[in-house]
């Protein structure tokens, strides 16, 4: 839920970047933060240790400054992508507002995208939102590996498997690279602003 | 209709805004490119076994370690680098999804630090040792935390034994040698994670952040040593 103060006139939205583990979602935001450091002047959080099973989640706040009087602050969110973090999952999407779910492009990743997105699904509804309410966007990650010779899934099958009922924007992308990271963040920005924009008025 | 027309305003505010925040012509932070440096395909190769370990990745792996070794054989400093990542390389193809999880994240370590070394301009001798140093240390921390596993799985005869990764040839001597505290930590870090698994979620949620507040104690401790360190060296 985004924390919206009418008074001081602060508007705060939660996106969180899902999907399956070593999809890149750290990596969406490790290029965000590398490349536009000196514009955001923020720090990225990230929190992964103790050995191989812990809490681990990544945390980008973006200023995005004031619009029409109010102060709009986006806070980037990834959650771990392994099975085994599903509390850490759920946790970390309570009072999401925005989510950019992060599709490995890699053939043999196409069953593990499949049950990301249901288990976002699933996590959402725990908190009474629906996955096809919420503002929501598609990225095929790893884009960049089809110039190496490593099978990838077509883009129709990724668009088949996953948005075919949702018909959410989606971008097809290199995380690595940087191809298209800045648009899936600002598609997912403005429509999650939109989203809120109704209680501002 | 006036409606209408202010939410588009605002709309349009937004996306000016971002567009502004971020344009994509900002400068690149890395120091050097890697466009026609030596330790190109090494990454491009080190990427590979991010997400598959074969024998045939970890054979490119390897090959290309030497390969970059020949390039740098005056440097003794990125020799050792090479020798680390080599060592854990064979660990790693010898037991591939049965390694250690933490040897991917210490190869990433040793690799990225490489590159920095190599790669920054002007980067004084000093600064380049330490880097040295603390991956040298997270080499010997995987080797115990692989030989503890190997302890506490009692693992069957000599012959079936996973190899633990080997040391590499040379090892800078300020290593420090003392090892035993270190090996009983790392006992108990892995007692914690047996109960942690046993525990019911909330529970293992609770613990976690007891943990991460562990953490972050430890690293503003840390932090005020290192601060401390540079107000007496001024």
């Amino acid at each position: 839920m985004a924390i919206i103060n009418l008074k001081k006139k602060e508007v705060q939205a939660k996106i969180v970047y899902y999907g399956p583990g070593r999809g890149g979602k750290t990596t969406n935001l490790e290029y965000i933060y590398k490349k536009f450091r000196t514009r955001i002047q923020t720090e990225m959080v990230t929190i992964k240790t103790h050995g191989d099973r812990t809490l681990f989640f990544d945390f980008l706040p973006i200023e995005i400054g004031k619009i029409k009087g109010y102060d709009i602050r986006i806070q980037l969110y990834t959650v771990p992508g392994q099975v085994k973090y599903e509390s850490t999952r759920r946790l970390v999407l309570r009072g999401v507002d925005g989510i950019v779910f992060v599709a490995d492009s890699l053939a043999v990743r196409r069953k593990e995208n499949v049950l990301s997105l249901k288990s976002l699904a699933d996590n959402l509804a725990s908190y009474k939102k629906s996955i096809l309410k919420i503002p929501l966007v598609f990225q095929y990650n790893k884009r960049d590996l089809l110039e190496e010779g490593i099978p990838l899934l077509p883009v129709e099958w990724l668009e088949k498997d996953l948005n075919a009922k949702l018909k959410a924007p989606s971008f097809e992308a290199s995380a690595l690279k940087g191809p298209n990271v800045v648009q899936t963040m600002k598609k997912i920005i403005i429509m999650t602003i939109d989203s809120l924009r109704k209680d501002l008025t | 209709m006036a409606q209408e027309r202010e939410e588009d305003n605002f709309r349009s505010q937004v996306e000016d805004r971002l567009d502004h925040l971020f344009k994509e012509d900002a400068p690149e932070e890395e120091p050097v490119g890697l466009v026609e440096h030596p330790l190109k395909n090494l990454k491009a190769v080190l990427l590979s076994v991010d997400w598959e370990i074969t024998d045939s990745t970890m054979d490119s792996l390897l090959n290309e370690i030497k390969n970059v070794e020949y390039v740098y054989s005056e440097d003794k400093i990125i020799l050792t680098f090479l020798q680390l990542l080599g060592s854990i390389g064979r660990y790693v193809k010898a037991n591939k999804s049965k390694a250690h999880p933490e040897a991917t994240r210490v190869i990433n370590s040793v690799y990225e630090a490489l590159e920095k070394v190599a790669l920054t301009r002007g980067m004084p001798r000093a600064e380049k040792e330490k880097m040295l140093l603390d991956e040298v240390g997270k080499f010997k921390k995987l080797k115990e935390q692989v030989v503890l596993r190997k302890t506490e799985r009692k693992e069957p005869p000599a012959a079936e034994v996973t190899p633990a990764p080997p040391a590499p040839a040379r090892e800078p001597k300020e290593v420090p040698a003392a090892e035993t505290p270190a090996r009983e930590e790392e006992r108990e870090k892995s007692f914690e994670a047996a109960r942690f698994a046993q525990m019911p979620p909330h529970e293992a949620f609770a613990y976690a952040l007891e943990e991460i507040k562990d953490m972050i104690r430890a690293e503003f401790r840390a932090l005020r040593a290192e601060i401390k360190l540079w107000r007496e060296s001024k």
